[in-house]
């Protein structure tokens, strides 16, 4: 049953086309990993399922109906909701620098539970006590039990990306995006939060990343992206070892390097 | 003795002046300052335009000069009398200092990185919630240093009012001048420095309370 269906999906920046007709599926509980060379146009891609950018055309459907139509216009609230279905976690981890760990995930939940409890003050309560306990449970399951009142700038890189992946944890995404989470951390620090995002299995994900061992591991799926375009596409055994286009072979031959 | 206090009390009612030119200059222009950098962020182009202009004639003009055109200038143009002088005083601060401001706000709200406000927008914050809760509070560490060193200069330039005859304290120390007794205009520094060190006290706290963003 496919549960994320993206089809036609085209993405212009004034005269260049960065996304050319991007078609794909994801079921449930799938990682979906894209893999390609740097401008392919992965994180255009990544922008507009979370509606950063806006695709020009294209539809998205999840969970059978349809979210986003390139052909209509949607007012900011509209987009806002659909916003709330997509989690994205950045290549520059993006922390708030003026918020601990703990405020940086729980913020966005506590605006939602202050915006629809307007009137209810008790009920407002309670629910920010439990999106703070959730809070916590989130970064105890990162690992960072400690570091609940540490500021982003007095952890390690690797530890703010995790704080990240708590923080799009706690919008409870139903597809939740991954911007080469690694591609800005030193090698053992990129271990600890691949590690993390593999614990994540069970979760509908999509993962960009240029670590192919990682790709091939964990990935159910993988797209690989040139120019704007889906090139090749397959299960991961199929295209790490068997690619049948020319490009990916050249890709791959390049040991998947961005540059 | 008693002509030092006689000086000190005299001197306290210019200092008057140049406090009252001060706050309300400083009250006004921030918030003008901050529509004006909106207005020279928007994305509609003829307004960004007009307001470039007018940043670039008040910033490129003497101060002094625009309290003279605002004085004068109604009665030389038009033959009406315009402002009084202290308003006019004013109004020559406010838009001047306004648009001083505008710059260093766009270049705080400019500043922050795209991705803090996508990464609020990613999470589900309406645009709002995204301006209050993430960029503000960097935007405020970001202008908080350039922001002291204006205000301080706008202390000291309160004295350029004395050039259409408004009190404040250095034309009060002047009369003295002109009646042979010198010293009160080199008094006149020291009012200036206690106001400039409990402003520069002030700033330095608040910096200290904004260190713990890293940016
Ligand atoms: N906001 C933008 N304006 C103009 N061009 C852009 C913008 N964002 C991305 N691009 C261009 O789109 C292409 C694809 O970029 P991107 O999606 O970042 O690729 P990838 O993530 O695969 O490296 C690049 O050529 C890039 O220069
Ligand atoms: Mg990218």
């Amino acid at each position: 049953m496919e549960f994320l269906r993206v089809e036609g999906l085209r993405k212009k920046f004034s005269q260049t086309e960065v996304l050319k007709g991007i078609d794909f599926n994801l079921q449930k509980g799938k990682i979906l990993v894209i893999i390609g060379a740097s401008g392919s146009g992965k994180t255009t891609l990544l922008r507009c399922l979370n509606f950063i950018n806006l695709p020009d055309c294209g539809k998205i459907f999840l969970g059978g109906e349809l979210l986003f139509d390139g052909s209509k216009k949607y007012t900011e609230r509209e987009l806002r909701e659909k916003r709330l279905k997509f989690g994205l976690v950045f290549q520059s981890f993006n922390l708030f620098p003026q918020y601990t760990s703990l405020d940086n995930v729980r913020l966005a939940a506590d605006l939602l539970i202050k915006e629809r409890t307007m009137k209810n003050k008790t009920l407002r309560a309670e629910l920010l006590a439990e999106n703070r306990r959730r809070a916590e449970e989130l970064l105890v399951a990162v690992g960072l039990g400690e570091k609940l009142s540490a500021y982003p700038s007095e952890l390690s890189g690797g530890q703010q990306q995790r704080v990240a992946i708590a923080r799009a944890l706690a919008a409870e995404p139903d597809v939740l995006c991954f911007d080469e989470p690694t591609s800005a951390l030193d090698p053992w620090l990129s271990d600890e939060v691949l590690k993390l995002i593999r614990s994540l299995v069970g979760r509908t994900m999509i993962v960009v990343t240029h670590e192919m061992e990682f790709a091939r591991k964990v990935g159910d799926y993988v797209l690989f992206m040139e120019n704007g375009e889906i090139v090749e596409e397959g299960l991961p055994d199929e295209i790490f070892s068997n690619p049948k286009n020319e490009r990916t072979k050249a890709f791959l031959m390049r040991g998947g390097n961005v540059e | 003795m008693n002509v030092f206090i006689e000086v000190t009390l005299d001197l306290l009612q210019g200092f008057g002046t140049t406090v009252y030119i001060f706050a309300v200059t400083l009250a006004l222009s921030l918030p003008l300052g901050l529509i004006i950098a909106f207005g020279a962020m928007s994305s509609f182009k003829p307004l960004r335009a007009v307001i470039k202009a007018i940043v670039w004639v008040v910033r490129g003009t003497p101060l002094m000069l625009q309290i003279i055109a605002i004085f004068y200038g109604p009665y030389l143009l038009f033959g009406i009398s315009g402002f009084d002088r202290v308003p006019s005083v004013i109004v020559a601060f406010v838009v001047n200092y306004a648009c001083y401001f505008s710059e260093i706000f766009r270049g705080g709200i400019e500043g922050v990185p795209a991705g803090q406000r996508e990464a609020a927008q990613a999470l589900g914050m309406t645009r709002t919630q995204a301006f209050t809760h993430v960029i503000l509070l960097q935007v405020v560490k970001r202008v908080v240093p350039p922001m002291s060193n204006e205000i301080i200069t706008l202390v000291k330039d309160t004295s350029l009012a004395r050039i259409i005859s408004v009190a404040e304290i250095i034309m009060s120390a002047q009369e003295y001048a002109r009646a042979g007794l010198i010293w009160p205009i080199f008094y006149t520094g020291v009012f200036y420095l206690v106001f400039v060190g409990a402003l520069t006290l002030l700033f330095n706290f608040i910096e200290k309370k904004l260190e713990y963003i890293k940016i």
